[in-house]
Formats: structure tokens, C-alpha cells, sequence
């Protein structure tokens, strides 16, 4: 055998031990560093100062109680409509509607406006309110699945676009604020968060998102009924063997990433100063939905690892403008800082999902499993 | 191109796509090495010792068996043979060149070939379209129709006759692996290695597989099958390797080899040969109660009548089957694989809605009725699909071992719907203490487990259950020798302590040594409903091919 051809066999298995060989928080770890290292070079490229924009990223994200606080508002949605995307892989399907369950969340919290009750009660119902509409617009597109065998996907993107011009609707037509155009009738104050750290966006909705993920992993790793979601995710034939139903799994997994979205929506009209309303354009709320399932994949769907990882895309966040001011870079840099997190992120994790893939069926179309 | 040009039709279609000589055109003749191994070990790189200074050679014209249990080293050295995995230590050597080869692709350049005990066959691809795939390059038209051409060819010249024009998931497993061999033949391999071929296919497909290996061997080529069945190695074999525990315990001319010696060698244990099934005489099994042909069995504990069913392609599978199984008695169901076996046990487990007919437990309809509703009227279930049905594979053994039960109150903490992991690991341990599972630990996945302790977790799960019914699905396909023995004694023992149990195995040794009744079921049908005792091995035989013997004999109650 000649050098070359041995050489290529080293390198693959050495490719290969690096995609694969790491632990899970390895991994992450190591993708976060590629998207930064390539991210300083597409700077560098187009001809700003990597070292500046990341002293001002970490300064404006991460170094101060300010940014941290800064980070802990944007993480704190993110997390959220993370964890909807989450539970939903656990249970073996694509949730991709969360975008559409968190504006629905959002105006379904902002009709506590047109009612007066005491503070904290205020602040429950509003939160109900929202998780219950979250879960309502997730409901519709499981239900399609279960009984009629339509693909989650395509109908949760398809809801996304339903909700996302009914939200137009609403805000325009609906929950108008007589004084103020451009934006709904404000939750009020009996039914606002309060904020955390004052001067900043922090309120006591991160508060509730992290309880939301202590009770999902309570929940999906401690409960019977987590564990026949999760079987039933892994191996439905296995599950249907075990007793286990894995329709009513499903149901399940989407109607509580549904209250996930929906509480994303309830903390953002409730919790962001200072307007406490559903802005026209969407503008505060969009893409939450999308940017969670970012920090699904690099939280390796855990919700333990999306604490971190909610946190990492909300100093991102926090820190694009401060990146913006001093560094003079765009903060539309830290969005592809943050796609070549996932891109990198993404390399093992589809390895690993074409594994599961193998080990469910692997009979016919698969290859030899080795036992 | 002119149809004289097709001589040797494999050639032709390995040559066109072949930047190397193809090996066809070397002269070869039977008794000429092929291929030798010296003093080969293999260390994996967890400290895991596989071989242990392996000599072995193979030469043209032979068919070498390679015997051994699971564990003993059989695929680590037939993978180092074919180049694919390099050896610690030692050498393979070949007067045709270096043999150590990236992929499967180069090594069947080389003219080594491999058929593994699970297919690489796309699905509803057609035979023509698997072969031509193999060939598949980056960026070259796939040539189906010469493709075609050459597998007609080629199944003339060699009788192994499949459809080419049906979607592969659509064939029997038998066929499906008769178009892996021809996949691998149509490259025109000079060394042919089988992986278990027969633990999937009939025994007429084993004899048609048979027939072709010796027609293989006249024309030169070298074969080498792994199996771990005593009696097929000593049927096709000129010579067998025998391994144990990485080591090289005996290499002898098949002539001289007796089922007892083979046996003797492989596990390293006293063996006796009783009955035409060679039994493990181990002391230290726990459960070695012999089965005791009292005929004395309880009351009526499954009832079925009048079952019929379809198949998942709407066919009638099981077709109007009717038979009691008591406590205290094993019930066997022996045929073909694909005679509606399946159906039958997914019927009686809640996994299929049958189309008519009853079925009660303790008189309890069970039909229609959910897993759960089944497991919790005494039902245990060891189904066919480890892999698929049994086990998450990505669960850890503790989770898989609740599977079913997991919403038992012994897992629960007191007052609150919480799984108590710490009891749940208690259990566990129990059941790898009873029924000797070797793992890691509670926490390792299950598909890091071997398959035969697998087949200990998934049996006992469901004996742990402490069932009335215990319905067996090919509980021992694919095990070494000791875990089959010892699942089928498990099986035995729940029999003495009156259970009733169902134990379907395409195993005819199995089915006939352990079962007080046994049934013979071909399309949908039982043939016959008999003491194993009053059916000689031709009568089965003839019965599993659906020739109705004038010898049959008729239900006792």
C-alpha cells in the first residue's frame, strides 16, 4: 500500500474521531470556536478589525451587568421557543411552528389590556393566556399529523405564515391603541413582568423561561409519560410494543412546545420596556421562533445545554450593537458568526441523526449494525 | 459489443468499470493459495483482544468454515482477511499482492467478496438497480439495462435465479440475500465470505444456497462461512476453523470432524449429543430442569379460534387458525419464516387488529385490545425484532428494562408522578444478576450490549413480569450457543412452573425438542398440531413445504 492511501485512511479517521469521538459539551464548545475563529476572518476579509469587534462584542454581551443582563433578555425567549423545538425532537418529530405559536402567545397576552384584575393574578392570567393560545396554534397542525398523516413540517410552516399575517391583522385592525398607531393597546402595569435589573431589559420572564426548562427536563427524564415520549421519539415500534401510545406522545410534545412559544410571546408583550405591546412589523418579536431552533441544536435539544446556549445567542445578540457603535462592524456579523455556529454545530449532530436513522431500520435499508 | 463477447459475463461488467485487471483473467486452479494469514492478533484500541496469533490460509477451490461463538472473533478476522481492518500484529499475504484495501469496493478489486447477515440493499430499489449501484461512481449514467443483461447472464451460468424487476423490500429475505451474493458474484470475486447466510432463509434456500456454494467451489473459488450451526458447517465444508475467545482452537478437514469434537472445541465444554440437539452440559446454569414428558398439563390459559388475519401487504396471512395452549405446556409453532407466524403473534400481543376469529386469556377477549391491556391479563411477549421492537437501542439498560412496565409503582416515588431512577436501577441489577446480562453498567446504552445479552435483557423483562403467558417469537436466532441454551432452558423452566407458553422459532431443532405440542403452520395454516415425538424429520419436512403426508396425525385434547 502506498503512503498517499494510507495517509488518506489516517485522515479519515481522524476526521472522523473529531466529528464523532467528542462529548456532546465538546462539541459544542468546539463548534462555538469555529463559528468565532471563521467569523474574525470573513471580518478580517471585509476589511474590519476582528480583535475590535469581538472586545466590543464581549463587552456589550457578556463582561458587564449590563450586558449580562442585556443577554438574559434576549436568551430568555430564545430559550423558550428553544425548548419547543426540543421537546418535539425528543419525540421524534420537527416542530418548526414556533415562530407562529410565540405571536400568538404575544397578542393572546396582550388582551389582559382589556380587563382589570390585581397585580400578581394579572400577571398569571396573562401568562395563561398566552401559553394557552401558544398551545391552541400547535394543537391544529399534531392533530393533522395524527389523524390525518400530514407532515409537520410543511404544516407548521404553512400555520407560521397563517399567524404571522393574522398577527398583521390584529395589530392593525384589532388590538388598536386609540393614541398610538404602529403598535397594540399596552399590557398594563398590573400585568408586567417587573424588571430584574433596573436600566435594563431583564425581567422576571427570564424567571419563568428557566423554570419552563427545569420543568421540561423534570418532565421528559423523570416522568413515565416523558419516558414514552421519549421512546416513542426513539423507536415507535419499540414503544408500541411497550404499551405506549405514541399518538398521544406526540399530541403531547406539541401541545407543551406549544405553551413553551406561547410563553416565549406572554414574557415578550409583558416583559420589554418600554413599550409593553406587540409592535406593528413585528419587530421585536420576530424570529425568536427561528433563532430558538439555533439554540436547540447547539443545547444538543437538552434543556440543561440550552441554558448555555440561550445565553450564548443572547450575548451575541446584546453585543451585535455595541459591536456596531464601537467597532463600526454590522451587526448582520453576528449573524453569520452565529450561522457558522450552527452549520458547525450541525456536521455531527446530522452524523448522529443518520445513525439513529440507521439503528430504527436496520434491516433493509440500512447498513450492517454491529452488535 | 456481440453477444460472443458475454463469455464470462461478470468479468466483462467488472472489467468496464475497473481501472485494474480484472482477477478473472489470472489463471487460477483449485488447490492454489489464495490467501495466508501469519500469526495474526487484533487489540481494538479500548484494550479489547480479538485474535490472538491467528495462522490461516484459504486456497482456491475450498470451502472453509469458520466456526465459533459470538465474541469468539469470526467477523474481526474475516474483516482483517478481506484488508479491511489492519492487524496488530502479524501479516496477511497473498501471491497476488498486498492485501489491505480502504473499502469493500477495492477489496472486491482485489477479488474478495463478503455478504454480510444484514443486507446493504436499498429498499424499493430493484435488484438491477441494487447491482447497478454497487458500481455507481461519482458522475458516471448508471447502465441499467447493460447491467440487466449481465445479471441474466450471470444467473444463468450459475442458477441462482431472483426477480429483477421487483422492488427488493417486496422479496423474501431469502431472495434478498440471493441478490447480495450476486451482487458480490458479479464482480467476479475468487473469495466469497458469508456472515451467518443461513440464519435467515429456509431450509430449502439453505439447500439451493448449498448447491450453489458447491457449484461455486468447482469452478475454483474460495469459501469461507461463518456460521455458528454444527450440522451446516459439517455439511458443505471441506475444512473447519474453529474459534474461541480471539484464539485458534482447532483447524480440521471436515471428514474428521464430529459434531461432538466441533461442539467440544467451540465451547470448551463437555458436550453430549441428545436427540439430534447438541445441549451445553453446564453446571453452573441455575435453570437445568430437563423437560419432563409428563404429559400432565393445567387448564386451557390462551384460547384461539377460528384466527384470521392480513399481512402488512393486505394478504390473508394467518388464515383461520385455531389451537388451546394449557399451563404447564410449550406450544410450538415451527415453518417457513413468512407463513404468517408473524401476524399470528402480533395478533395474540395487540400489535395487529385481527380480521375475525377469538382469542381469550383465562377467558378474557384479548383481541383488538391494546399491548398494555394484554401485558397487564399476563402476557409477556419476546418479540422476533430485537432491534426494531425489543429494545431502544439508544436507551440506556435501565430504561429499556422498564420498557412496558414503566409505569409500575415500584419505579414511582411515593405520592408523585416521578420515576425513582435508584429503584429502577435496583431492578436492573436484579435482572443482570438472574439472568447473567453482561453490560457495563445500567447506564450503558443498549446497543452497546452483544446480542445475546440483548436477548437476555428483553427475556428478562419479560419474565420478570412473572406472566401466565409467555409468548416467544424466534426467541434464539442469532445467539451463540450458551445464551440460546440458556434462553431455551429459561423457557423450559417457566413450563415446569405451569406456565403456558407459545414458542414460535424457525428453529426446527428448537421447536421440536422443547415443545410438548408443536404446530406446523404453512400459508396461514396449521398443517398439523402433534406431539413432536410422533413426527419423524421427513414428515415436518414435507409438512413445512405444504405436502399434506398420508401420516398426519390429529389433535389430542
Amino acid at each position: 500500500m502506498s503512503d498517499h492511501e494510507l495517509s488518506a485512511i489516517t485522515v479519515k479517521s481522524v476526521v472522523q474521531k473529531a466529528l464523532l469521538g467528542l462529548s456532546p459539551v465538546a462539541e459544542s464548545l468546539v463548534a462555538a470556536a469555529v463559528g468565532l475563529v471563521l467569523g474574525a476572518i470573513i471580518m478580517w476579509i471585509s476589511g474590519f478589525d476582528p480583535l475590535a469587534a469581538y472586545a466590543a462584542l464581549l463587552k456589550g454581551g457578556f463582561t458587564s451587568t449590563y450586558a449580562l443582563a442585556t443577554a438574559g433578555a434576549r436568551a430568555a425567549p430564545l430559550l423558550l421557543t428553544g425548548l419547543t423545538f426540543a421537546i418535539c425532537v425528543r419525540a421524534g418529530m420537527f416542530n418548526i411552528g414556533a415562530e407562529g405559536q410565540l405571536y400568538m402567545g404575544a397578542l393572546a397576552a396582550v388582551t389582559v389590556a382589556y380587563f382589570v384584575l390585581p397585580p400578581a393574578l394579572h400577571v398569571i392570567v396573562g401568562i395563561l393566556f398566552g401559553m394557552t393560545a401558544g398551545a391552541l396554534w400547535s394543537l391544529i397542525p399534531v392533530l393533522l399529523r395524527v389523524t390525518r398523516g400530514v407532515n409537520e413540517v410543511i404544516s407548521t410552516i404553512m400555520f407560521n405564515w397563517i399567524s404571522h399575517f393574522l398577527a398583521f391583522y390584529l395589530v392593525a385592525r384589532v388590538l388598536v391603541d386609540p393614541l398610538v398607531s404602529s403598535r397594540t393597546i399596552r399590557v398594563p402595569i398590573t400585568a408586567r413582568f417587573p424588571i430584574l435589573i433596573r436600566g435594563t431589559d431583564l425581567s422576571y420572564g427570564i424567571f419563568a423561561a428557566v423554570a419552563f426548562a427545569i420543568v421540561v427536563y423534570i418532565l421528559l427524564w423523570h416522568t413515565a409519560t416523558g419516558y414514552e415520549v421519549r421512546a416513542a421519539g426513539l423507536n415507535p415500534r419499540a414503544a408500541r410494543y411497550g404499551g405506549i401510545k405514541s399518538k398521544r406522545t406526540m399530541v403531547l410534545a406539541f401541545v407543551l412546545g406549544g405553551m413553551g412559544a406561547g410563553l416565549a410571546g406572554a414574557t415578550m408583550s409583558m416583559g420589554t420596556p418600554p413599550s409593553y405591546a406587540v409592535l406593528g412589523g413585528l419587530s421585536q418579536i420576530a424570529n425568536l421562533g427561528f433563532n430558538g431552533m439555533a439554540v436547540a441544536m447547539v443545547g444538543r435539544n437538552h434543556p440543561i445545554g440550552m441554558l448555555f446556549s440561550a445565553l450564548l445567542f443572547g450575548g451575541l445578540a446584546a453585543g451585535a450593537r455595541q459591536m456596531q457603535m464601537t467597532a463600526g462592524v454590522p451587526t448582520d456579523m453576528v449573524r453569520i458568526v452565529q450561522g457558522i455556529i450552527v452549520i458547525a454545530m450541525a456536521v455531527p449532530e446530522l452524523t448522529r441523526m443518520f445513525r439513529v436513522f440507521r439503528l430504527r431500520w436496520p434491516g433493509l435499508t440500512g447498513r450492517r449494525v454491529e452488535s | 459489443m456481440q453477444a460472443g463477447e458475454y463469455a464470462s459475463p461478470a468479468s466483462l461488467l467488472a472489467g468496464e468499470t475497473m481501472v485494474q485487471e480484472s482477477p478473472s483473467d489470472r489463471e487460477t486452479k483449485q488447490g492454489d493459495l489464495f490467501l495466508a494469514a501469519h500469526g495474526i492478533s487484533k487489540t481494538y484500541s479500548d484494550g479489547t483482544q480479538a485474535l490472538k496469533r491467528i495462522d490461516f490460509e484459504i486456497r482456491h477451490g475450498e470451502i472453509v468454515g469458520l466456526l465459533g461463538e459470538n465474541g469468539a472473533g469470526k467477523t474481526t478476522l474475516t474483516k482483517i482477511l478481506s484488508g479491511l481492518l489492519p492487524p496488530t500484529e502479524g501479516r496477511v499475504e497473498s501471491p497476488r499482492g498486498s492485501v489491505r484495501f480502504a473499502n469493500p469496493r477495492e477489496a472486491m478489486k482485489f477479488g474478495i467478496g463478503m455478504v454480510h447477515q444484514h443486507f446493504a440493499l436499498v429498499g424499493p430499489f430493484t435488484a438491477t438497480e441494487n447491482v447497478a449501484l454497487s458500481y455507481e461512481r461519482p458522475f458516471t449514467p448508471i447502465r441499467l439495462g447493460k447491467t440487466r443483461e449481465k445479471l441474466e447472464a450471470l444467473m444463468a451460468e450459475s442458477g441462482l435465479h431472483v426477480p429483477l424487476d421487483v422492488p427488493i423490500e417486496k422479496l423474501a429475505v431469502g431472495e434478498q440475500q440471493r441478490v447480495e451474493i450476486l451482487k458480490v458474484m458479479s464482480r467476479d470475486v475468487d473469495l466469497l465470505i458469508l456472515d451467518e447466510p443461513t440464519s435467515v432463509l429456509t431450509p430449502l434456500e439453505v439447500d439451493e444456497l448449498f448447491d450453489l456454494l458447491r457449484r461455486l467451489r468447482a469452478q475454483d473459488k474460495a469459501v469461507i462461512l461463518i456460521t455458528h450451526k454444527l450440522k451446516e458447517v459439517q455439511s458443505i465444508t471441506d475444512r473447519i476453523v474453529v474459534l474461541r475467545h480471539g484464539e485458534l482452537v482447532g483447524d480440521i478437514r471436515t471428514v474428521e470432524a464430529t459434531t461432538e469434537r466441533l461442539a467440544r472445541l467451540m465451547v470448551g465444554q463437555a458436550l453430549d449429543s441428545a436427540a439430534g440437539v447438541v445441549e451445553l452440559r453446564d453446571e453452573e446454569l441455575p435453570i437445568r430442569q430437563k423437560r419432563e414428558d409428563s404429559g400432565a398439563t393445567g387448564e386451557v390459559v390462551l384460547h384461539v379460534q377460528n384466527l384470521v388475519s392480513r399481512g402488512n401487504t393486505g394478504e390473508i396471512a394467518v388464515d383461520g387458525v385455531s389451537f388451546d395452549v394449557h399451563a404447564g405446556e410449550i406450544f410450538g409453532i415451527a415453518g417457513v419464516e413468512g407463513n404468517g407466524q408473524s401476524e399470528l403473534v402480533e395478533c395474540l400481543t395487540g400489535l395487529r387488529v385481527p380480521t375475525q376469529g377469538e382469542a381469550t386469556i383465562k377467558g378474557t377477549d384479548i383481541l383488538g385490545k391494546d399491548p398494555r391491556e394484554i401485558y397487564r391479563l399476563g402476557v409477556a411477549h419476546i418479540p422476533e425484532d430485537r432491534w426494531g421492537v425489543g429494545l431502544v437501542l439508544l436507551f440506556t439498560l435501565a430504561e429499556n428494562a422498564i420498557l412496558g412496565i414503566h409505569r409500575r409503582k415500584q419505579f414511582r416515588r411515593a405520592h408523585l408522578p416521578i420515576i425513582q431512577w435508584s429503584n429502577v436501577r435496583k431492578h436492573v441489577e436484579e435482572l443482570m444478576e438472574r439472568f447473567e446480562i453482561q453490560a457495563a453498567g445500567t447506564k450503558s446504552p443498549a446497543k452497546s450490549l452483544s446480542g445475546g445479552n440483548q436477548q437476555k435483557l428483553i427475556v428478562g423483562r419479560e419474565l420478570a413480569k412473572d406472566p401466565a403467558v409467555i409468548v416467544a417469537s424466534q426467541p434464539t436466532r442469532g445467539l451463540d450457543v450458551a445464551s440460546a441454551k440458556y434462553i431455551r432452558d429459561l423457557l423450559v423452566d417457566m413450563r415446569n412452573r405451569q406456565r403456558a407458553v407459545l414458542l414460535v422459532s424457525a428453529d426446527l431443532d428448537e421447536v421440536l425438542a422443547r415443545s410438548d405440542r408443536v404446530a406446523i403452520m404453512y400459508e396461514g395454516k396449521f398443517m398439523t398440531v402433534c406431539r413432536p415425538a410422533d413426527l419423524d424429520r421427513e414428515t415436518v419436512g414435507m409438512l413445512m413445504g405444504g405436502v399434506t403426508s398420508k401420516e398426519v396425525c390429529v389433535e389430542r385434547p
